[in-house]
């Protein structure tokens, strides 16, 4: 996900933009000089100016480049799982915790907790390379675990669902 | 003062405190010493479980596991050369070397015990420190404290081992993300683009686990898992570390001094300590030649350094309500929440609390000790976990914890949210420990600025004329223009270095 910063640069400087302009338009208060549009009005530049200067490469020679620490003898970094199988899919990897937070989010009201959380416990680990005789125990487990401590110790309402616990 | 130290005993000897702190220290004993689980996730998962407890029980999780957390990273470091917090990554290779050379016992043993002689020193620093800087405080006006937030914010751009401009822009996003809701002085809602769920603004706390927890998960899933550790039978731990304490007090003080201050900057925490303080270390040594060859003496100066700095980083967070480091950042909000908001009049009004943190801190640090001891002994049995069993439930933390904050799933989104804000911040070099100080700031800042621009009726010279303020304003100027003359210095050296060498 490293992008050149003339590309994150210039996100920042349509966001500072937005952010002045939305806080423009903003109603002043009546009777009184400052309100609530002064602030994201001076957010709003900076992040601009601030974008601007990254385009143009100000202050990159302060970045240090990331360490590789070498590995020594029979301590081989071990090779990323599945290898360069997936090309260029497999970056996309890293998009998957935000995906199952946001299908818990739409799931959890209708199927309940324990199917919920036990997809997405089976999902990450599947995905971290785990074989399914641990996925699976670990799925059908760790939910009721997390429910006990959260469901029952601290009284979060979490949704029952399909499936209400024996509790 | 006799009495508030009763009264403060009274408060933390009840048993709630008592489990909650033994659980919180071998939560962060395990935390802390899986790699890719920092001090400061830790923490942010933390957070929902001390809604539920007494608000002396609650901080007393959170002393207890960030400060065993950030002991416990050593583990991993000198046995893996895989530090298990970025506080610990300054001396891994040290602490492996030592390892290789069979010294495991004494580099463990010296990162127990130097940890702990840390955490005392950087108590001692917040009660000597704090009572005073509270009486100064109290005669602060909005002047005083917008010129203090801005300070805190830029001396967080200062410290991150990036570009400073990159820091800034980081520090801006996280304000902007302050600015959003009805929480602003028009009371109008702002950037809430009609949705409901924004008008109560961006909660800090799921925003903190989005950025430090989830963000992880999702570089865990690109990266390769760490080798298992070798298990070993270790001897005496302690053995030795009286001996070093003797040879090296020097250089222990030193570590406690400079991680103090370090924690007591906003912002620069505990890793940053540690990289200063093994720097120092190595600088001023009178056998530079044997660092890295796995020598103790820059062990013990860092690991003195970056748990001196667990504890002052409270410092200006009791204070002010600036943060010191990421830690204290969501140790801020669970304050707020339990009715002990920061500022200065905590130290009269609350003493007793107060009292009861500095002991909380004292007994973590004693404490640290005999679990640290059985920690180094029983980690290798830990760190076989594999990461496919710990991060699926670190997720499940998340979306449960972040749910419990308000009891709705909107907290769900926001963590899901940060993560992908976290993540590609980082990966982009834009420091996330910035965004996270403006986003706790945002509202301080901004009421500070608003109240003080219509006390001086929009003119900018009051800004300047209290002369607490003067002062405060220059250096948070001066914090500005550094990078530039830093900048320009180095563009003029280079040109005088030709010159000189054509000639």
């Amino acid at each position: 996900m490293r992008l050149p910063d003339s590309v994150t640069g210039s996100f920042l400087v349509v966001l500072g933009a937005a952010a002045a302009y939305g806080g423009y338009i903003l109603p002043p208060v009546p009777g009184q000089p400052v309100g609530p549009n002064v602030f994201p009005l001076v957010i709003g530049t900076g992040l601009a100016l601030c974008g601007l200067a990254i385009v143009f490469g100000i202050g990159h020679s302060f970045e240090e480049e990331e360490e590789l620490v070498p590995f020594e003898d029979g301590q081989a970094a071990a090779p990323p799982p599945q290898g360069k199988l997936q090309g260029k899919l497999y970056g996309l990897r890293a998009l998957l915790p935000p995906a199952l937070l946001l299908f818990y989010v739409f799931a959890a009201d209708r199927l309940g907790f324990i199917i919920t959380a036990a997809i997405m416990v089976y999902v990450t680990s599947t995905a971290l390379g785990a074989k399914w005789k641990l996925a699976l125990p670990l799925a059908a487990l760790s939910p009721f675990a997390i429910h006990l401590i959260f469901g029952k110790l601290l009284r979060v309402p979490l949704p029952a669902g399909l499936l209400p616990t024996p509790w | 003062m006799l009495k508030t130290l009763l009264d403060a005993f009274a408060l933390i000897s009840t048993w709630e405190v008592i489990i909650a702190m033994f659980a919180a220290s071998v939560y962060g004993l395990v935390i802390g010493s899986l790699p890719g689980l920092s001090a400061t996730m830790a923490t942010a998962l933390l957070v929902p479980v001390t809604f539920y407890l007494s608000p002396i029980a609650a901080i007393a999780t959170i002393v207890a596991a960030s400060s065993m957390a950030i002991f416990s990273g050593d583990i991993p470091g000198a046995l893996l050369r895989i530090p298990g917090t970025p506080a610990s990554a300054a001396y891994a290779d040290e602490a492996y070397a030592m390892t290789r050379k069979g010294q495991a016992e004494l580099a463990l043993g010296a990162g127990v015990w130097f940890s702990a002689v840390g955490g005392i020193a950087g108590v001692l620093s917040l009660m000597i420190l704090a009572p005073p800087l509270a009486e100064i405080a109290l005669s602060f006006s909005t002047f005083e404290y917008f010129w203090l937030a801005l300070l805190g914010l830029m001396c967080a751009t200062l410290v991150a081992r990036s570009s400073p401009v990159k820091a800034i822009a980081g520090m801006f996003i996280g304000l902007l993300v302050s600015c959003i809701g009805i929480e602003n002085p028009g009371g109008i809602p702002r950037f809430t683009f009609g949705i409901t769920d924004l008008f109560g603004g961006i909660e800090p706390i799921p925003a903190l686990v989005g950025v430090f927890a989830v963000a992880q998960v999702m570089r865990a899933m690109l990266t390769p898992e760490p080798p298992p550790l070798p298990r070993r039978k270790f001897g005496s731990i302690m053995a030795g570390q009286w001996k070093l304490t003797k040879l090296y007090h020097w250089q222990m003080t030193r570590g406690n001094i400079v991680g103090i201050i370090i924690g007591v900057l906003p912002g620069a925490g505990a890793d940053m300590a540690a990289w200063v303080s093994y720097a120092m270390s190595k600088r001023f040594s009178k056998e530079k030649e044997k660092f890295g060859t796995g020598h103790v003496e820059g062990l013990v100066e860092a690991g003195a350094s970056n748990n001196a700095s667990i504890a002052s980083g409270w410092v200006p967070s009791l204070l002010f309500g600036i943060p010191g480091d990421t830690i204290a950042a969501i140790a801020i909000g669970v304050l707020y929440m339990k009715g002990l908001n920061p500022g200065p009049t905590l130290f009269t009004e609350k003493a007793s609390s107060m009292y009861a943190i500095y002991l909380m801190f004292i007994i973590a640090n004693i404490l640290m000790i005999p679990l640290g001891i059985a920690m180094i002994r029983v980690a290798a049995y830990i760190l076989l976990a594999p990461r496919s069993t710990v991060m699926p439930i670190i997720m499940l933390c998340c979306a449960v914890g972040s749910f419990a904050i308000g009891n709705n799933m909107f907290g769900v989104v926001t963590v899901a949210a940060f993560g992908v804000i976290g993540y590609v911040m980082e990966a982009n070099g834009y420091p996330v420990a910035a965004m996270v100080l403006g986003i706790v700031m945002g509202t301080m800042v901004e009421q500070a600025f608003v109240t003080s621009l219509i006390k001086s009726d929009g003119s900018i010279l009051p800004f300047f004329e209290r002369p607490v303020a003067a002062i405060l304003a220059a250096m948070a100027i001066g914090a500005l223009l550094w990078p530039v003359m830093v900048w320009v210095w180095r563009k003029v050296k280079p040109a005088q270095t030709v010159a000189a060498t054509t000639r």
